[in-house]
């Protein structure tokens, strides 16, 4: 999952629980204005979020939520319960849709059709205001969208199918398949959408057959729009349901599918011959059929059908008869009105066949009760089994504990049956039954009731009701995809799913993965994690003392074992921790696009800005810690460095400058750099500004290199600008942007090389919590020295050491090194201590660009500590950074190298 | 061009997009006795069947594809 889709899902999740807050707001003051608008603002943005993602469902009814808002906004549409209702049902499928993208990754097809049944109710409010014509509209859309199992009444055209794909379709149904009519009108427009119905429709899986139509008639061939869709494309499909949603998914509302039953295509063409002449044939057939002589029957259609010409409507008929006959044996009831269809030459009307051919059968009260309601088949077989299954947990032996318990949750489950059927007069009969059950502690009143209400279907528990699907699958209307069988289990939020997608106050709700945490409780766990790293540190001393005071090896051996374990878990945790506090830099990168721009605006100068690497991370501390001094990197750049672009052009370079901002990693430090290709720095003109403002003397001002020069733009006070504009040159600039980068501990370099152009690198710790150094001893005291400014550890001869004139140096790998003693740097009045061979230890640190060596009397190891800087009156003691704790509990000084050379 | 003009005949190749429809259009508005030769055609936009289906040229070859044909068939032969 991407990144921005965990970020979208975590926002859709609190707009959510915000829009159902303002709505529960709403209904105690309908009349707020400022409500409604946060309300439509929340709705609107969530809209807009979705947009960018391929989740049409969600799109299609935010889209529809946010027009109603407007519409209540704006005075055009009143505030009502049922429009709360309608909307918290908008946005619980919404929230339904968000756990399925967070469980799945994406929305499955089969919610489009609630998704367009959603919308339309919303754009029904509405409509309701704007016109009682819009209502007709809109009821009749959603009558196509919920499919009502029976058509809008209007037989299918299935006469136009060539008889050869009829039957060849008729087949596949009886291996199973399930045949769908399909009619999709595409939108007028939809030419300009870059849509191809056409493509559309030749590509629907399952295709059997199409037709193209027009939806009016075309007007003269000079007025025609062609980029005007006016056809309706028809489709016969054997692929399942859901493949036919999923296919269809964007465009539901334009779509509408129709189970075909298989036998519905029987239905015979031709050529009339001279209208109907075949009584003989349907006498003697008949006389056939009723004697249950089917081999007879096929025979003497045979023949009929060898004499006959196989244009005539006869011998379609009969072709059809041999099918039914070789595919359906067992329905004789078919051939009967098949074959007396020949008396008429008129289509069977297999519709009444269906209802009164096999009305004891349980698959046609299915039929039947899938007509009436407005479910869809699978829905009607899903009531059945749960109605059965309830039934079954009635007729259980009594339990007394668990009687009442029961009682109420069959209750529960039917009222919710009920409700998904939309049967809700039912509900307060059920009701009374309910409680005089309760009352009596029985549950005879309620499974009397249940027989009054569904007494259709046969007595007897679920086995009957797996029988039911199967009778479904094959013989009738709509086969039921899912097994009856694996139905009961989840029914009862199945009911309530289909209902109101089963978000209410009273489930529990799936909680989101991501937090949101107060950082101070982040900080905490820091510096527990801190504490703990330290303490930790304790365990090495333990074994020394372990081996040495009290002389036990072995426990010693044991205690560093399980120091190791100990060290590698809070390193993790350690590691851990810096995670949830890593932020990646374009949190303080997403300013600049529009700084550089307005700047550049206002100086009349063209800048490109090009950002890289902004997924770098660092701990947050540092990101923030960056912003201010980019900024101030930025405007400098942008006044100082970059010419106009007449300057720019005469020099040979582009008019539009350009300025990158990248961010890297290098090991555990995060590098930014900022590069321009401006002007540049002049080293002279630096120099004899930094003369004429005392900031050098003379004498420095000869021996200074360019590069040296350069970086006095860092110096306090510094400006080369003589007016002083509102964005930069008050002399502050770059030294706040020193002085705060070192503050993290961060190192800024700079180069430039004039007429090309500047450069500045920022190079910071990825994290500040803990510190790395490296022990020193000297007189008989510890110091720590940051391991980031330590270079290399060396012994080196007394005899190597020179004095040159007063200070001493040593040659290290050919190039001169000076030595400094750390005791004389802090006042100690003892000298180095030189070891058994006499050498003396030097720690070579980074002073700059330059190495410098410290004479310490020993090294010891490097360890973690946690860096707590010197306050009160010892903030003034520069020579110090900070002290630590140590694990022996002794405190630790930790030296600021920079300040006492 | 997915559609070669020549005299009075269109010859439809490969698949024809949607912005072959106006020329189409125009071009059928100004002949009289029109042919459409559709035989090497794999797929053309609605925009351009819906000119087909309005200024009803005749059909000199019918796709070779058999699923473009049968559609074709519904909404051009009668």
């Amino acid at each position: 999952m991407s990144p921005l889709l965990e970020q979208f899902l975590s926002e859709a999740r609190d707009f959510l629980q915000g829009i159902g807050e303002k709505l529960m707001e709403l209904e105690d003051a309908p009349a707020d204005v400022e409500l409604m608008t946060s309300l439509f603002r929340m709705v609107h943005t969530l809209k807009g979020n979705s947009g960018l993602f391929e989740f049409p469902e969600m799109t299609r009814v935010l889209h529809a939520g946010e027009d109603l808002m407007d519409a209540v906004r704006q005075g055009r549409v009143d505030y009502s319960k049922e429009l709360a209702d309608r909307l918290l049902d908008a946005m619980d499928f919404v929230g339904m849709l968000c756990d399925e993208i967070e469980a799945k990754g994406g929305i499955g097809a089969t919610h489009a059709a609630d998704s367009a049944r959603l919308a339309e109710s919303l754009r029904q409010l509405i409509a309701t205001v704007e016109g009682a014509a819009a209502v007709a509209v809109a009821v009749a859309l959603i009558k196509t969208v919920a499919d009502v199992a029976a058509a809008d009444g209007r037989p299918l055209p299935l006469a136009d199918i060539p008889e050869d794909v009829r039957m060849n379709a008729y087949r596949q149904a009886c291996d199973g398949a399930v045949l769908h009519w399909l009619d999709y009108a595409p939108a007028e427009e939809c030419f300009f959408q870059g849509d191809d119905p056409f493509f559309q429709a030749r590509g629907t899986p399952g295709l059997l057959w199409g037709s193209i139509s027009a939806r009016q008639p075309w007007p003269p061939l000079a007025a025609l729009d062609a980029y005007r869709c006016a056809l309706d494309f028809h489709l016969l499909s054997a692929a399942p349901r859901a493949e036919l949603d999923e296919y269809y998914r964007y465009m539901p509302d334009q779509v509408r599918m129709v189970p075909v039953s298989p036998l519905a295509l029987a239905l015979p063409a031709g050529d009339p011959n001279g209208g109907p002449v075949y009584e003989d044939f349907v006498v003697d057939a008949m006389k056939l059929l009723d004697a249950g002589h089917i081999e007879g029957l096929g025979r003497s259609v045979h023949t009929l059908l060898e004499l006959s010409s196989p244009y005539l409507w006869l011998s379609s008929a009969l072709r059809w008869l041999l099918l039914l006959m070789e595919l359906a044996p067992e329905d004789r009831k078919a051939f009967g009105t098949l074959i007396e269809s020949l008396r008429h030459l008129k289509a069977p009307q297999w519709a009444d066949h269906e209802l009164d051919g096999t009305a004891n059968t349980a698959a046609s009260t299915i039929a039947v009760t899938a007509q009436e309601s407005p479910l869809t088949p699978e829905e009607a077989a899903a009531l059945q089994a749960l109605v059965a299954v309830q039934r079954e947990i009635l007729n259980l032996p009594v339990a007394a504990s668990w009687q009442m318990g029961r009682i109420k949750g069959v209750a529960a489950a039917l009222s919710g049956c009920l409700k998904a059927s939309g049967d809700l007069a039912a509900v307060p009969g059920l009701e009374a039954a309910t409680a005089t059950a309760l009352e009596e502690a029985a549950t005879a009143p309620l499974l009397l009731w249940l027989e009054g209400k569904f007494e259709q279907q046969p007595k007897s528990a679920v086995a009957e009701t797996t029988a039911v699907a199967t009778a479904l699958a094959t013989g009738h209307e709509v086969a039921s995809e899912r097994p009856a069988a694996a139905l009961p289990v989840g029914a009862e939020t199945e009911g309530d799913t289909k209902l109101g997608f089963g978000r209410r106050a009273e489930d529990v709700a799936a909680g989101p993965k991501s937090l949101k945490v107060d950082q101070t409780k982040i900080d905490r766990l820091m510096n527990l994690i801190g504490e703990m790293v330290v303490s930790k540190n304790a365990l090495p001393y333990l074994a020394g003392r372990a081996e040495t005071v009290f002389g036990v090896r072995d426990l010693a051996r044991e205690i560093k074992s399980q120091y190791a374990v100990i060290n590698r878990i809070a390193e993790e945790m350690q590691d851990a921790i810096m995670q949830v506090r890593m932020m990646p830099v374009s949190f303080v990168f997403q300013r600049f696009p529009r700084l550089v721009r307005d700047i550049s605006r206002k100086l009349g100068k063209e800048v490109n800005l090009v950002l890289e690497g902004e997924d770098t991370e660092a701990d947050k501390n540092i990101i923030e810690s960056l912003g201010d001094p980019l900024v101030h990197i930025v405007r400098n750049s942008l006044d100082h460095g970059f010419e106009l672009p007449a300057v720019r052009l005469a020099a040979g370079k582009p008019a539009a400058g350009t300025l990158t901002i990248r961010a890297s990693q290098e090991s555990d430090r995060v590098v930014i750099e900022i590069r321009d290709d401006g002007k540049g720095i002049d080293p002279m003109t630096i120099k004899r500004k930094a003369y004429e403002k005392g900031l050098i003397d003379e004498a420095a001002l000869e021996r200074m290199s360019d590069q040296e020069a350069v970086n006095l733009v860092f110096a306090s006070g510094f400006s080369t600008m003589e007016v002083v504009s509102d964005l930069s040159g008050r002399g502050v600039g770059m030294d706040v942007v020193r002085t705060a980068v070192e503050k993290v501990n961060g190192i800024v370099t700079l180069d430039s090389e004039k007429g090309k152009g500047t450069r500045l690198r920022l190079s910071l710790p990825l994290s500040m919590a803990v510190t790395n150094v490296m022990i020193v001893e000297s007189d008989g005291q510890i110091f720590g020295v940051p391991m980031d400014s330590v270079v290399e550890t060396v012994r080196v001869p007394k005899s190597a050491i020179r004095t040159i004139k007063k200070s001493l140096a040593t040659v290290l790998r050919g190039r001169i090194v000076p030595l400094k003693s750390i005791n004389t740097l802090l006042g100690l009045a003892t000298a180095p201590k030189a070891n058994a061979n006499d050498e003396l230890a030097v720690l070579v640190v980074r002073l700059g660009d330059e190495s410098v060596g410290l004479l310490v009397d020993d090294f010891r190891e490097t360890t973690d500590i946690i860096l707590k800087p010197m306050t009160g009156v010892l903030a003034r003691l520069v020579a110090y950074s900070g002290s630590a704790l140590m694990g022996d509990g002794s405190v630790l000084m930790v030296l600021n190298v920079k300040e006492i050379l | 061009m997915a559609i070669a003009y020549k005299k009075s005949l269109a010859t439809f190749s490969d698949v024809v997009s949607v912005e072959e429809a106006e020329a189409l259009l125009e071009w059928l508005q100004k002949k009289t006795t029109a042919r459409v030769d559709l035989a090497a055609c794999t797929h053309l936009h609605p925009a351009n069947l819906q000119v087909l289906m309005v200024a009803k040229p005749a059909i000199s070859a019918w796709p070779n594809d058999a699923g473009l044909a049968a559609w074709l068939a519904t909404a051009l032969k009668n």
